[in-house]
């Protein structure tokens, strides 16, 4: 009797060993394509959504070492050669451009290169917009550098009062808010992606200042800029779009009367009739025109209703 | 009295469906008028549904009714379709009563007068219970306010509403921040407009006691006798005399 039954529990146990044997084998050998990940497991988990990877790169052809090694064998290997480890901000634009050569000579002229080469290494490099591990292909969806996640994309950095105040004082971090004002961003969060984010008039690699004459955003190009050919095309307007902020928002208009108009950007000046910020008077002025009529005829409607229990029968 | 007196002086030629035997209707609209108001209500009714998810884009209901109506190019669409439609409504209404209508302009009934500003005075202390109902002749003043409301509304919304339309094009003419300005303008003009017909028209042409659940006069055209009585008894007065006139030689 007994040694049937511990028969039996040696046959479960040999019959576990085998399940978990082939188990095993099964959940190594799946993850045997990327060799780091027997430490580097959330990285390499970040990796298989990289379009590097689904293209066959692996991790030695960005941070260098020897590609032969794997698990098997202590990291001493792997980190031989030219291995570069977790390269410096300044450096990563090195290691895309051996492959990404135009996108990083386009970047090279932007205004966040140019702040990194002031020692600035906290402005944005290829991987702030592309992902580090997770990087993507533009037209992916889930993609921080697809059209549509744009905003959110710049607006990590660009809405953070302190990542922007700290190497340089003076950006203005209400750009998003800003944005969220206009038509694009009113289309854009409710799916119609037809519309221009960011990059489409800021430039995706060249971006630079506004005040650059090389910018697409200096004044003169912004006519050029709006009429590109998948945007406003075919449209004559001279540099009336200069006469007025792109990104405008209620907030930036105070009421505050102004006399001396010289201190003011073009851009400004043109919601101005004599001393007026017409852009907060016409507000206030329909404002206190809604609350008057609506208030006096709800008023009314009121008495009438009231009127109602005094007098039986009106006619 | 039971001989249909007034319609003769319309241009009618046929009572509604439920005239009664020996009721006498008076003309209000002209069918010319009814069309208008239709079309009107249509094109409002569409341009209110897709132009407040954008007014306040951050309002739960925003995206809700913006999927309903097919997604937000639809919604523009249908905007600009029914926006179109309000503008053709104004050019028509105003090249109609200009051009077409052949009353001298001075005798239109629509203009404010000083009796409309002492009406409205009576008119509270009506409802405070310390007045007699004012008597009102063919457009009381709340339906002048109405109208001129409208009107005023009309010019700000289509105007504004057309520069939105094709900012490029008005650009050439004004400057960038304007268009701004129109986007100001078009959408607390829209509030108010929505707001005053939501509230005070509907009270007076549907909540109202007298009327619920609604005055028939936008659909068929005519008040009844008890109607016009009491809500325009002056132009009441004014029709009889001329009757009895007509019938005296």
């Amino acid at each position: 009797m007994s040694s049937t039954s511990s028969l039996r529990t040696k046959k479960k146990y040999v019959l576990i060993t085998i399940i978990a044997f082939f188990l095993l084998i099964s959940v190594v050998s799946a993850q045997q394509d990327v060799s780091c990940y027997h430490c580097h497991t959330t990285v390499v988990d970040e990796f298989r959504n990289n379009i590097h990877y689904e293209m066959g790169f692996s991790c030695a052809d960005c941070h260098g070492g020897s590609e032969g090694s794997n698990s098997s064998v202590i990291s001493s290997n792997v980190m031989s050669g030219n291995f570069i480890g977790k390269p410096t901000r300044s450096h990563i634009t090195d290691i895309c451009s051996k492959c990404h050569s135009k996108e990083a000579e386009d970047y090279k002229q932007s205004i966040h290169w140019d702040a990194i080469k002031k020692g600035h290494p906290e402005a944005a490099t290829c991987t702030d917009c592309h992902g580090v591990h997770e990087i993507r292909a533009i037209s992916d969806n889930k993609s921080s550098s697809n059209h549509q996640n744009s905003p959110a994309t710049c607006a990590k950095c660009h809405s953070n009062t302190e990542i922007m105040s700290a190497w340089y004082y003076g950006i203005k971090t209400d750009r998003m808010d800003t944005y969220k004002e206009s038509f694009h961003w009113k289309a854009l969060s409710n799916g119609y992606s037809i519309v221009a984010t960011c990059a489409d008039c800021h430039e995706n690699h060249i971006t630079k200042s506004h005040t650059d004459p090389t910018s697409t955003t200096y004044i003169d190009n912004l006519p050029g800029t709006c009429g590109k050919e998948n945007c406003h095309p075919d449209v004559k307007f001279d540099a009336d779009i200069a006469a007025g902020l792109v990104h405008d928002k209620e907030s930036l208009h105070t009421g505050e009367l102004v006399f001396n108009k010289s201190g003011l950007t073009t851009q400004m000046k043109a919601y101005y009739l004599g001393p007026f910020d017409l852009a907060f008077w016409i507000a206030e002025f329909f404002k206190y025109l809604t609350a008057g009529v609506i208030g006096a005829f709800t008023g009314m409607v009121i008495l009438d209703c009231l009127s109602r229990f005094k007098l039986k029968k009106r006619w | 009295m039971t001989k249909v007196l007034a319609v003769e002086l319309s241009d009618s030629k046929k009572l509604s469906g439920d005239t009664k035997m020996g009721e006498v209707f008076f003309k209000r609209f002209t069918f010319n008028q009814l069309v208008q108001h239709w079309v009107m209500i249509g094109s409002f009714m569409a341009l209110v549904v897709t132009g407040m998810p954008v007014k306040f884009p951050d309002t739960w209901w925003s995206p809700v009714i913006i999927n309903l109506v097919g997604g937000f190019e639809m919604r523009t669409q249908i905007h600009h379709a029914a926006g179109i439609t309000m503008v053709v409504l104004g050019v028509y209404h105003i090249v109609f009563h200009l051009f077409v209508d052949k009353d001298p302009l001075s005798e239109r009934k629509v203009w404010p007068t000083i009796k409309d500003a002492k009406d409205f005075w009576q008119t509270i202390f009506f409802y405070l219970g310390k007045a007699e109902q004012p008597k009102f002749g063919r457009y009381s003043w709340k339906e002048k306010f109405d109208y001129w409301g409208a009107f005023w509304g009309m010019v700000m919304l289509c105007v504004t509403g057309l520069i939105l339309m094709f900012p490029f094009q008005a650009m050439n003419f004004i400057p960038y921040a304007y268009v701004h300005l129109a986007t100001i303008i078009h959408t607390d003009e829209a509030l108010l407009a929505t707001l005053f017909i939501f509230i005070v028209h509907w009270w007076n042409v549907h909540y109202s006691p007298e009327v619920f659940p609604m005055s028939k006069a936008w659909i068929t055209g005519n008040l009844s006798e008890e109607q016009m009585k009491h809500e325009h008894p002056l132009e009441y007065e004014e029709i009889m005399r001329q009757m009895a006139e007509k019938n005296e030689p």
